[in-house]
């Protein structure tokens, strides 16, 4: 078994969480994956305030055991926060993961209600001041990830944050396999987040074109557009991507019109599976997934193959001097 | 003072002469992102020895003279 700090702080089995992904992780995929032994996460950024309570409550009627943990995630730019937050408070949801931000203005609401609050974080001034604002652990989300992406590489913003903040931290990007879990552990994280490999879940009810979409992604298949607009998403590159590309490039339109472009985008490929005219988000790891699986056996088959990497780690140790 | 303060050390960041820093500037126009406005807040909290929370999101050099205003006040 591996055990984290985060095992304990959450009351998990394994230390994963699986990342929440606007219009597409619900109350079912969240209780798959809680059910498994991670934390499950819902979006909030989904049909409205409604949705999000309906989400909630089919992911309470579908956990094996009430105490399991699960998670909303709150966009902070996002003009639906504010309702998510009070929701959050509302129905007594035990964590709630934040993106896009500083949750500065809710975080007092949560702490009083007993909620943990983990950040989602693109540097270690963000971690240093989202522990300062009571946060119990922080998510260290590198470039590689699927969705909306911050400049830094895992491989070197985990260790960073590590050092910045004396709280639990959690490596996300480019996490697909159990050689990504053994490797954020030994960076300095004491858990993983996935999306892009839960996409993939039996459990997730993003459309099918979609999921076959990242099976046959290649690994120079992923694009980053919208930095131009200050928040730049990772895809997969399809007719729409070359497109929001291009426009960007172009100097004659204006950021008021390429944004009307990426409007809806991805509701449009999760969805109603249109995978050419919508944004396919997915992280650089699309390429190292090949079948469905449920939530289950991602995690099983993740931690089996970390405990071993991380079991026959010793063989690069040695006593001998190496003169080759 | 804290105004000077607060040129000053955007200058630093920014690698521009701090005399060039005017109240009304935005960071946008200085070219400052979200994470480095972070970044000068924890700089100006040492160097004034007080908390800054950013509840409201900071558009202009003046709204951070303010907000350390009231806090020292
Ligand atoms: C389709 C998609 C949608 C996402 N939407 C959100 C979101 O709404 N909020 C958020 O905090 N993160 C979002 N993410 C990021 C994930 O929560 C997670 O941190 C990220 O996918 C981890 O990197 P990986 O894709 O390499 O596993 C999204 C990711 C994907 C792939």
């Amino acid at each position: 078994m591996i055990v984290t700090e985060i095992n304990r702080l959450f009351g998990l089995k394994y230390p994963i969480f699986q990342g929440g992904m606007a219009w597409i992780s619900n109350g079912q995929l969240a209780a798959a994956v809680s059910n498994a032994g991670g934390l499950g996460v819902i979006s909030s950024i989904n049909e409205g305030e409604e949705a999000l309570r309906r989400e909630i409550t089919t992911c309470r009627s579908l956990l094996h055991n009430p105490d399991f943990p699960f998670a909303i995630n709150v966009m902070l730019m996002s003009p639906q926060a504010q309702a998510a937050a009070d929701i959050a408070v509302e129905m007594q949801v035990p964590v709630v993961i934040t993106g896009a931000g500083l949750p500065t203005p809710y975080m007092k609401k949560w702490l009083a209600a007993g909620i943990k609050v983990v950040p989602v974080v693109p540097s270690t001034g963000i971690a240093k001041m989202a522990a300062r604002l009571g946060a119990c652990a922080v998510i260290a989300e590198g470039g590689e990830s699927g969705g909306h992406v911050g400049d830094l590489t895992t491989m070197v913003l985990t260790p960073q944050v590590a050092d910045a903040v004396s709280i639990p931290v959690i490596a996300a990007g480019g996490i697909a396999d159990g050689r990504g879990v053994a490797a954020s552990l030994m960076l300095g994280a004491a858990g993983v987040q996935c999306g892009t490999c839960f996409l993939t879940a039996k459990e997730c009810g993003v459309h099918a074109n979609y999921k076959q979409k990242i099976f046959q992604a290649k690994d120079i298949d992923t694009i980053v557009t919208g930095k131009r607009l200050g928040h730049p998403v990772r895809s997969l590159k399809n007719a729409f991507s070359r497109q929001f590309a291009d426009m960007e490039y172009n100097t004659n339109l204006s950021d008021q019109e390429i944004e009307s472009f990426g409007a809806g985008a991805l509701r449009r490929a999760a969805l109603e599976g249109d995978v050419q005219n919508g944004s396919v988000m997915a992280g650089q790891c699309a390429a190292m997934l090949h079948e469905e699986k449920t939530a289950q056996q991602i995690i099983v088959d993740m931690f089996a193959q970390a405990e071993h990497v991380l079991a026959c780690a010793g063989k690069f140790l040695t006593e001998e001097e190496s003169h080759a | 003072m804290i105004f000077e303060t607060v040129a000053k050390i955007l200058g630093e960041y920014k690698d521009v002469d701090p005399s060039t820093i005017t109240a009304d500037a935005t960071f946008a126009s200085l070219e400052l992102d979200s994470l480095d406005t972070v970044e000068i807040v924890m700089s100006l909290e040492d160097a004034f020895g007080i908390e800054i929370d950013m509840e409201q999101p900071l558009q202009t050099v003046e709204d951070l003279v303010k907000l350390i205003e009231a806090k020292k006040a």
